[in-house]
């Protein structure tokens, strides 16, 4: 039911979560595929694409010059920022920007490359299109029963009130809705989470024990 | 105590952070006309009150990069008393000195004066603190909390990563009851802790 060969250390590693295996009970949950989410193919520890000097989509590699503002060749997560827009034509938060430039970002530079820049581009597209896709409404925003529904289907078994919390936390303009960066960073931070949290809860009852130092480490690393 | 991480009286935290967010009883010996003439020039939009990016503009982190976005969410969060979004005069009055105190205790840890602390000097800020950490612990400190990337901290980011360890340890010690630095947790109380830390 669950996958253990994702648990692991790449905490910040971002994507959807493991298809199955709906957490904190609730058995039945979670149980449909959800392949077509995004970090299901690109990201479960080394993209397939690196390494291999991928073709580069000429299309991408004028957004990447446009991006590029200091012309250096790689693109920080500010450069990033500036380059990419909500449905609601807001700019992306800037912690978004930071944590997917972290999960593409190989050695640790803070930047990315023209390669790393295409499969994060990848990366957005799919999120869009999921995005888009729990936006029953076509509001251009995902609401609270959106948000649960997304979770749900991801297979997080999260209660009415925690997607609350997320709801207030993630939205600063009081609308009650999360644009597409909140909702790529609430969707990277939950896995990340579950994942180290099921890593620790051997015996599955959805209660761990913790240590003040592994509570702090894992709580610092996923931050929002 | 014995696990450490316990902060002690003493704790280091400017004042107006533990004593439950910036309470009204205004600094003394600082003059309400100076603090109101800063007041004004911050205001830019002569609104009467400072908004998130009229505050993020006014401070400065020392490298002419914007301050922390989350930093001003968090001060403007500690401070908004009547949670406006935005902060009056006399809300303003106590923000001041909250990031006064700050800034006199960065400065006493930037020990080169180099206007950002490294690993060293944020392990000796955050020691005397009272924090008892692994020193794996600061390099994720430093990872998290280093929005330049150069492996340094600058002022908004350590002023935004004393708060985060603050807010996890207050929590943690909520749910450590017997006090030995262990903690049963359940998932979704541990999801809304981390989730929580946003501002």
């Amino acid at each position: 039911m669950v996958d253990f060969s994702l648990l692991g250390g790449q905490y910040g590693y971002g994507g959807a979560p493991p298809a199955g295996g709906a957490y904190g009970g609730a058995p039945g949950y979670g149980a449909q595929p959800y392949s077509t989410y995004p970090g299901q193919q690109p990201y479960h520890g080394t993209p397939a694409a690196y390494g291999q000097a991928p073709t580069i989509d000429p299309q991408i590699q004028q957004w990447f010059m446009s991006v590029d503002h200091d012309k250096s060749g790689r693109i920080t997560a500010h450069e990033l920022q500036k380059a990419l827009i909500n449905t609601n034509w807001t700019a992306f938060n800037e912690e978004t920007c930071r944590l997917m430039i972290g999960m593409f970002d190989k050695d640790f530079s803070g930047t990315i490359d023209l390669y790393e820049f295409q499969a994060l581009w990848h990366y957005i597209q799919q999120w869009r299109a999921t995005f888009d896709s729990f936006d029953s409404n076509k509001s251009g925003s995902i609401e609270s029963h959106e948000l649960h529904q997304a979770y749900q289907r991801m297979g997080y078994n999260v209660s009415p009130q925690f997607i609350q919390t997320i709801v207030i936390k993630f939205d600063h303009y009081g609308r009650r809705a999360l644009t597409l960066d909140n909702f790529i960073q609430s969707c990277v931070m939950l896995k990340s989470l579950t994942d180290a949290f099921r890593q620790r809860d051997t015996t599955m009852t959805g209660v761990v024990r913790m240590s003040y130092e592994d509570f702090m480490q894992l709580a610092v690393l996923n931050k929002p | 105590m014995s696990y450490g991480y316990g902060q002690q009286a003493g704790y280091g935290q400017p004042a107006g952070y533990n004593q439950g967010y910036g309470q009204p009883a205004p600094p003394p010996g600082v003059d309400q006309n100076f603090l109101s003439g800063i007041f004004q020039r911050i205001d830019t939009d002569r609104s009467g009150s400072i908004s998130a990016n009229e505050l993020q503009r006014a401070l400065s982190n020392g490298t002419w990069t914007p301050f922390n976005p989350e930093t001003v969410r968090l001060m403007i969060g500690m401070f908004d008393r009547d949670n406006s979004g935005t902060i009056n005069f006399q809300e303003f009055v106590s923000l001041w000195k909250y990031v006064t105190d700050w800034q006199n205790t960065f400065r006493s840890y930037d020990r080169d004066n180099s206007g950002s602390i490294d690993k060293t000097e944020l392990k000796t800020a955050l020691t005397s603190f009272g924090y008892r950490l692994s020193d794996q612990f600061y390099d994720i400190l430093i990872r998290k909390f280093d929005r330049q990337g150069r492996g340094t901290v600058a002022f908004d980011d350590f002023v935004q990563c004393a708060v985060v360890l603050q807010t996890l340890t207050s929590s943690f010690r909520a749910f450590d009851t017997d006090q030995d630095g262990w903690i049963q947790i359940s998932y979704e109380q541990f999801l809304t802790l981390v989730f929580s830390l946003r501002s």
